[in-house]
């Protein structure tokens, strides 16, 4: 150490001749040569590069400090950047809308340009304008063909909608007329077994169809008796009234 | 008239620059001592200057600098005078931290020109910490030296975690509250 501290003495004598001689209210920068452990032996161990990654990381941080504080942004800058991006998308819309109508008001003018010529070229009335004339007029014919033609089909059009829609009025009232019918036979069917005498009805009901069933039966067997008798029973009324009668349906009464 | 900024330069590698301003030059080479024979592990450099500016001419040479040290005799006004009029030439951003006020001479009070008031105003209107020290006795030297280097040590980035801004914890005193 002893080396060491001659040398610091040496630079303070040096840094003092310096101040003497220096203007006064100037400064004096005295380097210090505090070098712990000769230059040449300060071994770079694991440590010593961990200690320097850490304070590169927190003088890494102040600087980002400084500069996020510095660039801030004022709230009213961002809106009045909103306000100008909304100012600059209609002034562009405008100036869409503007030139389309310029590009509008130019194809008018050529086409009132165009007629005007025409009309001039017609007044000559030589073969060309004769030419024209007559193409004008083909024109004109094929314009009102064409537009009579558009007129009919849409007449047609119409009429054909006008009877799809009745056609289907017509189903949906089908459909409602079914499904009253549907819904006023359940309703009957329901009352009919809900009501107290119902088992006396179904009886009678049996019986009655017991007895038609049979009615029925024996009128055809009567029937084919005298038919199978091959009998002529449209000469005699009493037996011709017996057969009309057995073809009375029993059911329908 | 070259304002002294503190985040205008890149810091060398594994070292710290701290400036030490007053009017009393042997005390300044004294407490420059002091702080140079103490155990670190980095290098340190100590500037040391009677007022600011400092001269433009140096500028692109001078590395950047960590810690500001005023140093206030409170035997003599003209060192307050000189001190506040070398204020107006440090950067805003500096008083986050990286300056402080050194005040010497407070141990004979019948011979104080300065009023306390005065110097503790001066400490709250620039949101600095003051620190009292007799740097005629041994001791106290090698204290300041002490407390200066950990300072120094914070304000250059070295000790992670901690920075600069924290040092308003050194300006609230008991009395205040």
């Amino acid at each position: 150490m002893e080396p060491l501290q001659r040398v610091e003495a040496a630079s303070k004598a040096l840094g003092k001749l310096a101040a003497h001689s220096a203007a006064a209210g100037g400064s004096v920068e005295t380097g210090a040569a505090s070098r712990l452990g000769a230059e040449a032996g300060e071994k770079l161990d694991l440590v010593t590069l961990f200690r320097l990654r850490e304070q590169i990381k927190q003088q890494l941080m102040e600087y980002n400090t400084t500069v996020h504080s510095g660039e801030e942004s004022i709230p009213d800058q961002a809106i009045e950047e909103k306000l100008f991006e909304a100012a600059t998308e209609d002034l562009e819309r405008e100036m869409e809308q503007a030139k389309v109508s310029f590009q509008n008001k130019t194809l008018v003018l050529q086409r009132i340009q165009l007629m005007d010529a025409l009309r001039t070229k017609l007044r000559h009335n030589d073969s060309d304008s004769k030419l024209i004339l007559e193409t004008i007029k083909h024109i004109i014919m094929l314009s009102t063909a064409i537009l009579e033609s558009q007129q009919q089909a849409r007449e047609l059009e119409e009429k054909l909608n006008e009877i799809k829609k009745r056609r289907f009025a017509l189903k949906q009232a089908g459909e409602h007329k079914l499904l009253q019918i549907h819904t006023l036979k359940k309703k009957q069917k329901e009352e009919l077994e809900g009501m107290e005498v119902g088992e006396m009805l179904k009886r009678i009901c049996r019986n009655l169809q017991k007895e038609t069933q049979m009615t029925t039966l024996i009128q055809n067997i009567f029937q084919s008796i005298i038919i199978g008798s091959k009998v002529n029973w449209a000469e005699d009324p009493v037996l011709k009234a017996i057969v009309l009668q057995l073809e009375k349906n029993v059911n329908c009464i | 008239m070259s304002l002294v900024r503190p985040f205008d330069k890149l810091p060398t590698l594994n070292s710290a620059v701290i400036l030490l301003v007053g009017t009393d030059e042997r005390r300044q080479q004294q407490l420059a001592e002091a702080i140079l024979k103490e155990k670190k592990n980095f290098k340190i450099n100590i500037h040391v200057a009677t007022s600011l500016p400092l001269p433009a001419e140096r500028d692109h040479v001078r590395p950047r600098i960590d810690l500001i040290a005023f140093m206030i005799n409170m035997q003599s006004k003209h060192s307050l005078r000189n001190v506040e009029a070398s204020l107006s030439h440090i950067d805003a951003n500096f008083f986050l931290g990286k300056v402080c006020f050194l005040i010497t001479g407070v141990g004979r009070m019948n011979h104080c020109s300065v009023e306390m008031n005065a110097v503790r105003k001066l400490g709250n209107l620039y949101c600095s910490p003051v620190l009292f020290c007799e740097l005629d006795s041994e001791g106290i030297r090698a204290a300041t030296a002490q407390r200066l280097l950990r300072m120094l040590q914070i304000c250059a980035g070295h000790v992670p975690g901690v920075s600069a801004l924290f040092f308003s914890s050194l300006m609230k005193s008991s009395i205040d509250e």
